[in-house]
C-alpha cells in the first residue's frame, strides 16, 4: 500500500497540542457528525494497547478485554483525551462502565452516554432515534453553545462522502479490485477511529480502486466478530496467501451504511436514516434471520469459501448469536473457524496450527 | 380452544392439583432438624411450595386451553395477563435448577449444542431445558409467545432471540433506555407506546380481545401486591427481623412470576399476617441475632441453605437485599389513571437499568434503615448489569459508612463456579472483622 496513516498516538498528541477539543468514544455506534458540529473530534477506544492493571481494581476477571483495556486508558488520564468521554449504549458492561466511570470512579472529564434502542425496528423507534440525537444536540449546546446548522449539514455531507468511499472499497475488496494486502486494508478500515474526518478522507481519496481485478488469493474468507483479528494473524494470513475479501466487524462494516445513502439534507433525517439502514448486529439486538440472511449474501458477493469468527472472550452479543451462525453456516458446508481472543497481540501456538489446519481445507475447495 | 382440553385443565385445576398436594404432603419426609441457631420456620413456607407446585403442575395442561408466554423477571406482565397467558419465567426455573443443584448438567445440555460457557447461566439452563425438555417440574408446555425486556439485561434479548429462533414464535420486546441520569420525556413516551403497540400482537397471538377495564383492575391488583410484598420487606427493619432474606429469596417466587394474579396477592396477604404476628411477639428468624447483613444481586441459589445455616451459625441475619426490593422499589409509580406512562416509569426505572448513584445512594439507604452491620456482595459472571461496578461501590460504601464488605465470586445457578475453600476463607476474615468492628 503506497498510502501513509499516521500513527495513532502521534497523530493525537500532535492534534492534541494544537488545541483541538478531543473526545474519547467507547464503542461503538454514535452520532459522531453531531460531535463534528461542535468542531470536537471524537477519537474511538476499542483496544489500546498496554497491560491491564489498574483497571482489574474496578471490574472481574469475567468482563472483556475491551472494556477493560478501555478503563485502563481512562484511569490513566491520557492528555490527548480534553472533551470528555462518550459511552454509547453497546452492551451490558459497557453501559455499566459508563455509570461506574461518571458516578463512581469519577473523572476530571465529562461523562456522557447515548442510548441506541435494542430490538426490531419501527416507525416508532425512529421517531425515538430522532429524540435522542435532539437531546444529545441539547446536552452539547448547553457547554459548547448553540449548534451552527451549517456546520451539522457540512459534517453530514462529510460523513456521507466516507461512507460512499467506504462501500466503494468495500465492494473493491470483495471483488479483487483493491491491491491491498489484510493488514494494511483493516489498518485502513481503523484509521477512521482516530483521524480528522477530513483527513480520513483525504486517506480514502488515495486509495486506488483498480480498473481489472488482481489475481484472487488463494484462499477467500470471511470474519465476523468484533474487532478485526490482531496483526499478527492478519500477517500470517498474508503469508499464507488467504485473504479476507468481507467482514461483518462491528468496528468494520457493521458501521457502514448497507447502501448507498441520499445526499444529506435534512442532518437529524439523515443521521437517523442512517442508523436504521446499518447492518444488523447482535449489539442491537436485532432479528437473527435478517442476520443470517445479510452474511450469506455478503458471502456470495466476495465469493467467500470460509468464516472466520473472531470472537472476543465474554462478549455476550456475539456469543449468544454465534451458535446459531455457526450451525447454519456448517449446514451449508461452509467451513468455520472460531478463534477465542482476550485482544493479545501475539498469536498462540496452537491457534497458528489451527488457522493453518483450517486454511488448507480452503485451499482444497479453491483447487477443487 | 379444545372442549376436552379445556376440560382436562379445569379437573386438573380443580381436583388434579388438589390431590396432588395431598400426595405431596403424604409423601413428604420427615422434616430436616431445624439448626438451633435458626428461630422456628414459617408457616408460609407450605403455602408457597403449594402455590407453586400448582403453578408448575397446571401448566402442562394448558395446550389447548391458554395461550402460554415465557416472560422475563422485569417484563411488564399485567399487558399479558389482560389476554389471559399462562406465564411461565425461564428465570424462575432456572433458579429452581440451581437450587435443586441441577445447573450444571441442563449448562452442559446447552454448551454441548454450541452455546459458550461464558453466558448466563440462566439462559445456559434454559436453552438445555428447551433443547432437551429437562425439566424437575416435571413437564413444562412450549411458548406460544415470547416476551422480554431489557430492563434486566441485554442478555434477555439475546437469549430470547435464540428461543424464538429455535421455536420459530413470536418475540415481543420491551426496549426500555438505561437511566443514566434520569427518564427524559422521549423515554416515556418511547416505552408508554410500544407497551400499547404490542396489543394488537397480543390479541392476535391469544385470540382475545384487549379490555381496558380488566386491564386496570389487573393493575390495581398487581400494584397492590407489591404495595404488600414491599411492606414485608419493611418489616425486616424490626430487631429481630421475622426472616431472614433467605426466607425472601423464596417467597420472591410469586411476586416475580404470578403478579397480577389473584393467588399472588392473597398469598402476599397470608405471608405479612405471619411476619406481622412475629415482630409482635418478637420472634426472630435465627434465634440470636447479633448482626445485621445485607445482601446485593442475585442468590446463589445452589448455596442457600448453606449460606443461610453459615451466618445464621455466627449470630448473622441477612435483613434486607437489594434483589429482593426490586419488586417492591418502583412500584409507587404505577398509576391506574394513567396506565401507559405509569407502567414506563415503573419498568423503566428498575435497579438493573438504573444509574450505579441510585444504587449507591440506595444501598446507603437501606443499609441505614434496615440497621445493617456489614454487607456481603455476590459477583456473578452470570449477570453482568448486576456485577459491573460492584468493586467501586464496595469501595465507597465502606470509606462512607465505615461498613465491613466482602464480596463473593460465585454464580446463581452453575454451580461448577463455586470455590469452597476461597469462599471459606473470604467469609471467615469477613465474620473476623464484623464481629471486631461492632465489638470495637
Amino acid at each position: 500500500m503506497n498510502i501513509s496513516i499516521p500513527d495513532r498516538s502521534e497523530y493525537l498528541k500532535t492534534l492534541a497540542q494544537s488545541g483541538q477539543k478531543i473526545m474519547g468514544v467507547l464503542p461503538a455506534l454514535y452520532p459522531r457528525e453531531l460531535l463534528w458540529a461542535f468542531d470536537i473530534h471524537a477519537t474511538e477506544i476499542w483496544d489500546p494497547p498496554g497491560e491491564i492493571l489498574h483497571a482489574n481494581a474496578h471490574l472481574q476477571t469475567t468482563i472483556c478485554p475491551i472494556v477493560k483495556k478501555s478503563l485502563e486508558f481512562i484511569l490513566k488520564e491520557p492528555d490527548i483525551i480534553n472533551a470528555g468521554y462518550l459511552f454509547p449504549h453497546t452492551c451490558d458492561s459497557l453501559q455499566n462502565l459508563g455509570t461506574q466511570v461518571k458516578d463512581l470512579i469519577g473523572v476530571s472529564l465529562p461523562v456522557y452516554t447515548f442510548y441506541n434502542p435494542k430490538g426490531s425496528f419501527n416507525k416508532m423507534t425512529t421517531k425515538y432515534y430522532r429524540d435522542i440525537l435532539q437531546n444529545y444536540q441539547l446536552t452539547l449546546e448547553t457547554i459548547y453553545g448553540p449548534l451552527n446548522p451549517e456546520k451539522l449539514l457540512a459534517a453530514c455531507v462529510l460523513s456521507h462522502k466516507i461512507d460512499s468511499y467506504l462501500l466503494a472499497i468495500q465492494q473493491a475488496r470483495m471483488t479483487d479490485h483493491l491491491a491491498m494486502n489484510n493488514l494494511d486494508y483493516f489498518k485502513l478500515m481503523r484509521a477512521q477511529e482516530y483521524l480528522l474526518p477530513s483527513d480520513y478522507l483525504s486517506l480514502l481519496e488515495q486509495v486506488d480502486i483498480l480498473d481489472q481485478p488482481s489475481e484472487s488469493p488463494r484462499a477467500r474468507l470471511m470474519v465476523s466478530g468484533i474487532l478485526p483479528p490482531t496483526s499478527e494473524i492478519l500477517r500470517f494470513l498474508d503469508e499464507l496467501g488467504v485473504g479476507i475479501v468481507a467482514d461483518d466487524l462491528l468496528a468494520g462494516s457493521r458501521r457502514i451504511p448497507k447502501f448507498p445513502m441520499d445526499t444529506p439534507v435534512s442532518p437529524l433525517d439523515y443521521l437517523t436514516d442512517r442508523f436504521f439502514v446499518l447492518p444488523p448486529c447482535s449489539t442491537r439486538g436485532g432479528d437473527l434471520d435478517e442476520r443470517l440472511h445479510h452474511l450469506s449474501k455478503l458471502m456470495d458477493a466476495s465469493q467467500a469459501q470460509g468464516m472466520l469468527f473472531d470472537m472476543i472472550k465474554f462478549c455476550e452479543p456475539e456469543l449468544f448469536d454465534h451458535r446459531l451462525l455457526v450451525k447454519t453456516l456448517r449446514e451449508k458446508n461452509i467451513p468455520v473457524l472460531t478463534l477465542e481472543t482476550e485482544l493479545d497481540s501475539h498469536i498462540s501456538g496452537q491457534d497458528k496450527t489451527r488457522i493453518e489446519a483450517f486454511t488448507e481445507i480452503l485451499f482444497e475447495m479453491a483447487s477443487a | 380452544m379444545s372442549i376436552r382440553a379445556e376440560l382436562k385443565y379445569k379437573i386438573m385445576k380443580d381436583y388434579g392439583a388438589p390431590a396432588l398436594m395431598v400426595l405431596q404432603d403424604f409423601k413428604r419426609r420427615k422434616p430436616r432438624p431445624i439448626p438451633e441457631a435458626f428461630g422456628p420456620p414459617l408457616e408460609s413456607n407450605k403455602r408457597l411450595k403449594e402455590i407453586l407446585s400448582r403453578h408448575y403442575f397446571l401448566s402442562r395442561y394448558t395446550p389447548g386451553v391458554k395461550k402460554v408466554a415465557w416472560v422475563t423477571s422485569g417484563a411488564p406482565v399485567e399487558l399479558l395477563r389482560a389476554f389471559d397467558f399462562y406465564t411461565i419465567y425461564p428465570e424462575n426455573h432456572s433458579a429452581l435448577v440451581g437450587a435443586k443443584k441441577q445447573g450444571a448438567d441442563y449448562c452442559g445440555i446447552a454448551e454441548g449444542s454450541g452455546f459458550s460457557q461464558d453466558l448466563c447461566s440462566y439462559a445456559r439452563i434454559d436453552l438445555g431445558h428447551m433443547l432437551s425438555g429437562k425439566t424437575p417440574a416435571g413437564k413444562l408446555p412450549k411458548p406460544d409467545l415470547l416476551f422480554c425486556s431489557n430492563n434486566i439485561c441485554q442478555t434477555v434479548l439475546y437469549w430470547y432471540k435464540a428461543i424464538a429462533h429455535e421455536l420459530n414464535i413470536p418475540l415481543i420486546h420491551f426496549d426500555a433506555p438505561f437511566v443514566t441520569t434520569e427518564q427524559t420525556e422521549a423515554d416515556i413516551n418511547y416505552m408508554a407506546q410500544q407497551l400499547q403497540d404490542m396489543i394488537p400482537i397480543l390479541e392476535r397471538v391469544s385470540g382475545r380481545i384487549f379490555y381496558l377495564n380488566i386491564f386496570e383492575d389487573i393493575l390495581k391488583r398487581s400494584m397492590e401486591t407489591s404495595k404488600t410484598w414491599g411492606a414485608i420487606l419493611d418489616a425486616m427493619k424490626a430487631q429481630p427481623a421475622p426472616m431472614t432474606i433467605f426466607d425472601a429469596f423464596g417467597h420472591l417466587a410469586p411476586i416475580v412470576s404470578l403478579r397480577g394474579l389473584p393467588v399472588a396477592q392473597d398469598y402476599y396477604h397470608f405471608l405479612m399476617d405471619e411476619i406481622d404476628t412475629r415482630v409482635t411477639q418478637g420472634i426472630g428468624a435465627i434465634s440470636d441475632e447479633r448482626y445485621r447483613l445485607i445482601w446485593d444481586n442475585i442468590a446463589i441459589w445452589y448455596k442457600v441453605r448453606f449460606l443461610a445455616t453459615f451466618f445464621a451459625e455466627r449470630k448473622m441475619n441477612f435483613v434486607t437485599a437489594t434483589y429482593t426490593n426490586a419488586w417492591a422499589e418502583t412500584t409507587g409509580y404505577l398509576d391506574v389513571k394513567n396506565p401507559w406512562t405509569s407502567m414506563a416509569k415503573t419498568y423503566g426505572q428498575i435497579i438493573l437499568n438504573n444509574n450505579l448513584k441510585h444504587r449507591l445512594d440506595l444501598m446507603k439507604k437501606m443499609i441505614k434503615t434496615y440497621s445493617v452491620d456489614g454487607m456481603v456482595m455476590h459477583s456473578t459472571r452470570s449477570c453482568k448489569p448486576y456485577s459491573v461496578g460492584q468493586f467501586d461501590l464496595r469501595k465507597t460504601i465502606t470509606a462512607d459508612l465505615d461498613l465491613p464488605a466482602v464480596i463473593l465470586d460465585a454464580d446463581i445457578a452453575d454451580e461448577r463456579v463455586w470455590s469452597e475453600q476461597q469462599i471459606h476463607t473470604r467469609l471467615e476474615a469477613f465474620c473476623e472483622t464484623l464481629e471486631g468492628s461492632k465489638h470495637g
